[in-house]
């Protein structure tokens, strides 16, 4: 459970109007000026590349260094490795008291700021300027967090850094931002000019030829490395990249993913001691490489996280994802924010200090979508997950509810039976059900939940199987908790439509929860568990294709269980086998009406039940779609849904904006956090209805329990509908009505 | 990109990110444009002693226009409101200049003043990144500082208002040697 403090972090950030303003309104232009800075590249090969060149590098940091610091030492600079802050503090602390310098000048360098250099440095009378604008107007507030990695002021509005900047100029200031800027540069103009020594980062470092390579826009890095007589540079271990050649591809990616330029103002490549004004002439500077390893080796080690290590540190994948945009990084805290940041300060810092930012990633993949060194940031956080569940153990509810209910089918079954008896015409408030994961719990006010159903759709599954005359195919259906309990009619859509494709269906009584709860929660224990009773219960139905239509199903048989069970030879291989078979619902029709060389609703073959009334089941309706993150990121289906639908007569597909935005459902977490599932679902739901359409189609059965929660509560007239229902509805077949 | 299209390819590329590009037939004809844009632009000159700069006589012709020419000394540059370099490559792909700027009074005259002109023999300009990287390379030891310069300083730190000149040039201005297809005008 997120702590105390974490969750108070959370509500200031979501009452500050103007963070959420200034990010919202960064994010959104940033998709498109994104989209078009990268017109006519090839982006996935460019990911791929730069992934490459890091992951090699992060197997071989030990050789890259040796190399990196023998060709600065040949060019007459001076690496010092450290091991941890610690080491690098005083390293740094040492050179600057050797030559008694007083002031130093700062360009933005994350890896001073996780060992707390500036700190450091003040206690001993030495004084840290920051010199990037940002960093400059944050030092002048002390306490005050940096809300993005890129720009970590852009939650502070003018009026606030014009009283900053009155207050340290002792004069007042007008909020006017041109003038502010020439303050600036005129305030921190004689910090370069009189400062002793020059600290900077790094974003690349090349081993080849002992270069660093600072990227800045407003140019401050080039001071701060020309100015003062000596330069100290802190690189991290994952900044080596073997040859010169590699920075092109980095150089390509950082400013188009970071702030959507093609380039970057300033690039500054500097390999050994340069040229420098010593006070009274001309000579060399003196320049110290600080390589930084404070828990970077241990991660390159790490068979999973090391892919972490390929990070550029662009900040897209913050600038893209639901959550941080609501929250930014004063939530996240330490130093790197959004979701890899947790999972570096999981190294950097401890697994502790990641157990809670790592617990707001909802998963919706939008990040590893954009990541130009193609990390697959969702994933890596659920291991994360299960490190910190491993050490930390579960939550007491989720424990319960975990272990001892959905980890057991029959009793998980039983209760939800019991409690579909007892619950009134409203449903909330049953004290079990209220702590099932995927399914209850208090009233989340914006969101109606959905009454569970009388009659579960495996219990409706026997009346549903028809004996089909010479099938196409046999199908076993796993239909997951959502559809079995809360919508069964979506699932008996999906036996009309393929039963009116010649498709035997079967329901294998003995499927169970996908797990997917118990993944998204660390609780690898149970979802190994539910794995081999789902893949016992659907080897049994012997059928060709086990279908689904819940796409986070899908992506647990197709993917997690074959990883969950890796190494475990006998059940991998099962796991594997069943993987094979799976096909999500929409895609099995898109192919089955292929094949048949026609669209769904012409006249099908004898034998399939006739419309009642064709007329009023193709009154033509407006639709609009929402892309499921699973259904669009994992299984890659979003345009065959779009044709399925457009196949249909009388339907008109209308495009909502942001139509693949998360919805804020996210399983467990719209309960977990529900301040954060809250705003997303109302951007969400703000999109839909200003689309004009009737009903919104969406392929999953959780996204269709959010948005009808969130509808309900705005009393919409729209509705929302599983692909299969609409489909079912224009066959004449509609499942209310069925013969 | 053909070589054709290097030229208004670095030429569009440049002024998009804010830099200023004014083409010259050829060297003869660098001092007489470079008084003429420079003259409202301040009356302290930072001048590098690059081949070019010299080739085009544009001390004599500064200091004649009435210009302070300021060449060397510990306060080099600081004061002066125009910096001239000159650089060793133009990108086209992104609109950057590329200098081996090892040479610290390049560097000086390039960062302080709010003024930087640039000469660049159009010959000069590559398609992309990769090229110039290669050429360099190819050229003996890897330069002690390389700096690519892609528009002026800029800035959108303050509630994301792109501002321009920071700690470098507000000014940037580019001056195309002897690409005598964009003309002289
Ligand atoms: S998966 Fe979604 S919620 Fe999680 S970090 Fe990525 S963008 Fe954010
Ligand atoms: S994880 Fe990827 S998208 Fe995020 S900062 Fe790193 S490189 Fe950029």
């Amino acid at each position: 459970m997120a702590s105390k403090e974490f969750r108070e972090r959370i509500k200031k950030a979501l009452g500050n109007a103007s963070l959420r303003g200034a990010l919202e309104r960064f994010a959104d232009s940033y998709v498109v000026a994104r989209e078009q800075v990268y017109a006519g590249r090839d982006f996935q090969a460019l990911r791929e590349r730069i992934a490459a060149i890091k992951a090699d590098a992060a197997n071989r940091y030990g050789e890259l260094a040796d190399e990196f610091a023998r060709a600065v030492e040949a060019r007459g600079g001076k690496v010092f490795r450290a091991q941890d802050p610690a080491s690098a503090r005083e390293y740094i602390y040492q050179v600057a008291r050797e030559h008694g310098v007083t002031d130093v000048v700062k360009s933005k360098s994350f890896a001073s700021e996780e060992i707390h250099l500036n700190e450091y440095l003040e206690e001993r009378g030495i004084h840290p300027h920051e010199t990037d604008l940002a960093e400059w107007i944050l030092q002048l507030m002390p306490g005050e967090r940096p809300s993005h990695m890129v720009m970590p002021a852009i939650h502070l509005p003018k009026e606030e850094v014009a009283r900053v900047f009155s207050r340290y100029l002792g004069e007042p200031v007008k909020p006017d931002i041109a003038q502010m800027v020439r303050i600036a540069r005129r305030e921190l103009r004689k910090k370069f000019l009189s400062a002793g020594m020059g600290i900077s980062g790094a974003n690349i470092a090349v081993a080849e030829t002992g270069t660093i390579v600072i990227c800045t826009n407003e140019g401050n890095a080039r001071l701060t490395t020309t100015v003062p007589p000596v330069h100290v540079a802190i690189v991290g271990y994952e900044k080596l990249v073997p040859r010169m050649q590699d920075v092109v591809p980095i150089l390509e990616a950082l400013p188009r993913s970071g702030t959507a330029q093609p380039a970057t103002s300033y690039v500054t490549m500097i390999t050994g001691p340069v040229p420098a004004w010593l006070g009274d002439r001309e000579g060399p500077k003196e320049l110290h490489v600080v390589l930084l390893d404070n828990g970077r080796t241990a991660m390159a080690a790490d068979p999973i996280f090391k892919e972490a290590l390929q990070c550029i540190r662009c900040a897209s994948c913050t600038n893209v994802c639901p959550v941080f945009q609501l929250v930014s990084g004063q939530v996240y805290g330490y130093i790197y924010s959004g979701g890899i940041g947790s999972i570096l300060t999981s190294f950097f810092n401890s697994l502790e200090d990641a157990a809670d930012p790592q617990s707001l990633c909802l998963g919706c993949r939008r990040c590893a979508e954009v990541c130009p060194a193609n990390i697959n940031i969702p994933d890596l956080i659920l291991k994360l997950r299960e490190k910190v569940v491993a050490k930390q153990g579960l939550p007491a509810t989720y424990r319960i509810v975990l272990h001892g209910v959905v980890a057991k089918p029959k009793l998980m079954h039983g209760l939800l039976r019991t409690a579909a008896r007892l619950q009134g015409p409203v449903t909330h408030g049953q004290p079990f059900i209220r702590h099932l994961p995927l399914f209850f719990s208090p009233l989340a006010h914006g969101r109606s939940l959905p009454a569970i159903a009388r009659q579960p759709l495996r219990d409706r599954a026997k009346q549903l199987e028809r004996p089909v005359e010479n099938p196409r195919l046999r199908a076993a259906f796993y239909s997951g908790c959502v559809i079995d309990f809360a919508y069964p009619e979506i699932g008996e859509a999906v036996y009309q439509v393929l039963g009116r494709e010649g498709v035997e269906v079967v329901f294998p009584q003995g499927q169970a929860c996908c797990g997917a709860p118990a993944t998204y929660s660390g609780d690898r224990e149970t979802a190994v568990k539910l794995a081999k009773i789902n893949i016992a219960a659907l080897e049994a139905a012997q059928a060709e294709v086990v279908v689904t239509a819940c796409p986070t199903c899908a992506v647990a048989l197709k993917e997690d269980f074959p990883k969950l069970l890796a190494g475990n030879l006998a059940w991998e291989k099962r796991a594997q086998a069943l993987a094979a078979k799976v096909k999500d619902f929409t895609q099995l029709v898109s192919e089955l009406t292929a094949q048949a060389g026609r669209i769904l609703s012409a006249p099908a073959a004898a034998g399939g039940p006739t419309p009642a009334s064709p007329a009023a089941c193709r009154e033509p309706i407006r639709v609009t779609y929402h892309d499921s993150c699973h259904f669009k990121r994992h299984l890659g289906l979003d345009q065959v849904a779009r044709q399925v639908l457009r196949d249909q007569p009388g339907v008109e597909l209308v495009e909502m904006k942001e139509s693949d935005r998360c919805c804020g459902f996210g399983g467990s977490y719209s309960i977990k956090y529900p301040e954060i599932s809250l705003p997303i679902l109302e951007r969400k739901l703000k999109n839909i209805m200003d689309s004009g359409a009737q009903v919104v189609a969406t392929d999953c059965p959780g996204c269709v329990l959010q948005l009808r929660g969130g509808l309900d509560q705005r009393h919409s007239p729209l509705q929302v509908k599983h692909t299969a229902e609409i489909l079912a509805a224009r066959l004449g077949a509609n499942p209310k009505d069925r013969t | 990109m053909t070589d054709q299209e290097l030229v208004p390819g670095f030429t569009d590329l440049a002024e998009t990110m804010g830099a200023q590009v004014i083409s010259v037939s050829g060297p003869e004809a660098v001092a007489a444009k470079l008084v003429e844009v420079l003259r409202p632009l301040g009356s302290k000159v930072a001048l590098t002693a690059c081949s070019l700069i010299r080739e085009t006589g544009l001390e004599a012709a500064l200091t004649q226009a009435g210009f302070l020419v300021e060449k060397d000394g510990a306060e080099f540059a600081r004061q002066a409101d125009i910096g001239i370099v000159e650089a060793d490559y133009g990108i086209a792909e992104t609109g950057t200049l590329v200098t081996d700027a090892t040479d610290l009074k390049r560097r000086l005259a390039s960062m302080l003043p709010l003024t930087c002109a640039v000469l660049l023999p159009a010959e000069r300009i590559r398609a992309n990144l990769a090229e110039v990287v290669e050429a360099y390379l190819a050229s003996g030891p890897w330069p002690g500082y390389l700096a690519l310069v892609t528009g002026p300083s800029r800035t959108a730190d303050i509630e994301r208002s792109l501002t321009i000149g920071v700690h470098g040039p507000e000014r940037l201005l580019i001056i195309l040697v002897g690409s005598d297809d964009c003309g002289g005008q």
